[in-house]
């Protein structure tokens, strides 16, 4: 294990030496070469790596969607074979992640109902959750009637309204003006902070990356491994003003900025291991 | 204000232009043909003469609702059994790979060509037509499932399974993303099942409205004759209207649907 999960809390999620082959008929892709990772209950956790790298398969796997071909997944002291209970998502591709013939309302209900919510319960989450995201106005409205970013966030309404235990996010914040990045990031660190959710989150975006996890895991380009990981010592309260003009932002942003360019050839656990031990000195 | 003015503008002109065209043609055939001295072609106001003398009588009970209950309980089998077959042809590819040659056979094949086979299994009862009727719906119902069904968006069945929507609730959510497309053959199929109806009554039967024309026929009673065909056309339409409705109703989420309302108004 080369990650830095040893330090208080248990672990809840572990891959362990995950591997991934596309296999059809025309042409075979390894998209990751034995994935190591461990995630503590509670942490936040950032996934950056290039694009077709195999972040979304590594999730799909983790979410039990997707068989590994090597390794395992294990949460919560138990092997993922399917999607476990108290699992939140939000795909890459939200827009088709939502129910078309659903209303708004609906598709962030929907969830909820299969897990047999109270219906007074459930009416407050999910009135809480469209509101966090501002599309309180829009709930009677069908997906197509919305922007890809409203779309996104109805995605994002979803998973939060379901009160996860683990919550799994694909760049959910790609399709969004800054501004209202901005206000998503406070809003997933506050509900990360308030609910003691784990979250392990897939972004391109290094600034993103940093500013809200814990720690951030670098991929290598496909067969992905883990390249890098790299502690965010920042303080816990964090503010978008602030704690982007901090010196050791600025730092831990071109330490991350330095392992995804770093050329293929070095990468490896001992590499990765080593920046460890630079994060934990400086 | 003016927003519900143009609506209804709008509405009026929709209206307009749906029965513009065959007032114009009925208009016509009443001019043209009034006087005509063919007996083949009665002018209209003969056949509506006969219209009324003919079908607002008992024939309705006799002819009319046969034809109308068997075209109703043929298509609705056909509904069931074309929506279930396809679900499970569209859901397993095992299942497909197998039916498939089966398929390709039935789809292409006339469905009158087992009245015949039919008359010697089964006989000229209410089952025969019955089997027409549903045997020649069933297709496009079964075909259009099974594409739709098989077309469902991968990334809303993953969704699905990482929100733990199983059983039921899965087979559910399937079936509502295909509803479109199961809609189109059902369409289709209505038409097939009336063409059917008429068809196999004007074959083998002894009561309902293709056996009433062919009476007619027979008899020399043209403006009767005449009188069946507009009313098979306007049972047709009415049908077709009919489930235009609860096509609309069920699928008032889908944008196709919406974009078409209102393209076309
Ligand atoms: N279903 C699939 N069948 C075959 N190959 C696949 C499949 N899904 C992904 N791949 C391949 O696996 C590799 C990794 O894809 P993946 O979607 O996991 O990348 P990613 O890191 O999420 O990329 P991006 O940042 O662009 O979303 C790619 O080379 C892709 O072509
Ligand atoms: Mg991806």
């Amino acid at each position: 294990m080369t990650s830095g999960s040893g330090d208080g809390g248990s672990v809840l999620l572990r891959v362990d030496g995950v591997g991934k082959t596309y296999v059809s008929r025309e042409r075979t892709v390894q998209a990751l070469a034995g994935i190591d990772l461990a995630v503590r209950d509670g942490e936040f956790v950032s996934v950056v790596g290039p694009s077709g790298g195999g972040k979304t398969t590594l999730l799909k796997i983790v979410a039990g969607l997707l068989p590994a071909t090597a390794g395992e997944v294990v949460l919560g002291g138990r092997r993922v074979t399917e999607p476990p209970a108290e699992l939140g998502i939000v795909f890459q591709e939200y827009g088709r992640s939502l129910f078309a013939w659903k209303t708004v309302r609906e598709n962030v209900e929907l969830p909820l109902r299969q897990r047999r919510t109270p219906k007074a319960e459930r009416r407050a989450l999910v009135d809480e959750a469209l509101e966090a995201v501002g599309l309180d106005g829009v709930g009677t409205a069908y997906p197509w009637q919305l922007s890809g970013g409203m779309q996104q966030r109805v995605a994002i309404a979803r998973a939060i309204a379901y009160r996860p235990r683990l919550l799994l996010m694909d760049e959910p914040f790609s399709a969004v003006d800054a501004q209202t990045r901005g206000d998503l990031e406070d809003l997933l660190a506050r509900l990360w902070r308030r609910y003691a959710i784990t979250v392990l989150f897939i972004t391109h975006d290094i600034d993103e990356a940093v500013y809200l996890s814990e720690r951030v895991v670098v991929l290598g380009s496909a067969p992905a491994a883990v390249r890098a990981e790299i502690a965010v010592d920042l303080p816990a309260e964090r503010d978008q003003l602030s704690t982007r003009s901090d010196p050791r932002f600025a730092e831990l942003r071109a330490q991350v900025y330095a392992q995804i360019r770093r050329p293929p050839a070095d990468a490896g656990p001992v590499a990765s291991a080593s920046i460890r031990q630079e994060t934990v000195t400086t | 204000m003016t927003a519900r003015r143009s609506r209804a503008l709008a509405g009026a002109r929709g209206v307009g232009y749906a029965l513009g065209l065959p007032v114009v043609l009925l208009a016509l055939w009443w001019v043209a043909g009034d006087g005509s001295a063919n007996i083949f072609l009665p002018s209209l106001r003969e056949i509506l003469d006969a219209f009324g003398r003919v079908w607002f009588s008992d024939v309705f009970v006799h002819d009319v609702v046969p034809s109308l209950w068997r075209l109703a309980a043929g298509y609705g089998a056909a509904l069931l059994a074309g929506v279930a077959a396809g679900y499970v042809i569209g859901r397993w590819a095992v299942v497909r790979a197998l039916a498939s040659p089966a398929l390709a056979y039935f789809r292409v094949l006339p469905a009158p060509v087992i009245i015949p086979v039919l008359l010697v299994a089964v006989g000229i009862g209410d089952t025969t037509k019955l089997i027409v009727i549903a045997f020649g719906a069933l297709w496009p119902i079964l075909l259009n499932t099974a594409d739709g069904v098989r077309g469902v968006d991968e990334v809303t069945l993953e969704t699905a399974a990482a929100y733990r929507l199983t059983g039921w609730a899965r087979h559910r959510l399937v079936l509502r993303a295909a509803s479109p497309q199961i809609f189109a053959g059902a369409r289709q199929a209505l038409g097939v099942a009336i063409i059917l109806m008429v068809v196999s009554e004007m074959l083998m039967s002894t009561d309902g409205l293709g056996f009433t024309v062919i009476q007619f026929q027979r008899t020399f009673a043209f403006p009767e004759m005449w009188s069946g065909v507009l009313l098979l056309g306007v049972l047709g339409f009415v049908l077709a209207k009919l489930f235009e409705l609860v096509e609309r109703y069920a699928l008032r989420w889908h944008r196709g649907l919406t974009g078409r309302q209102e393209g076309s108004s």
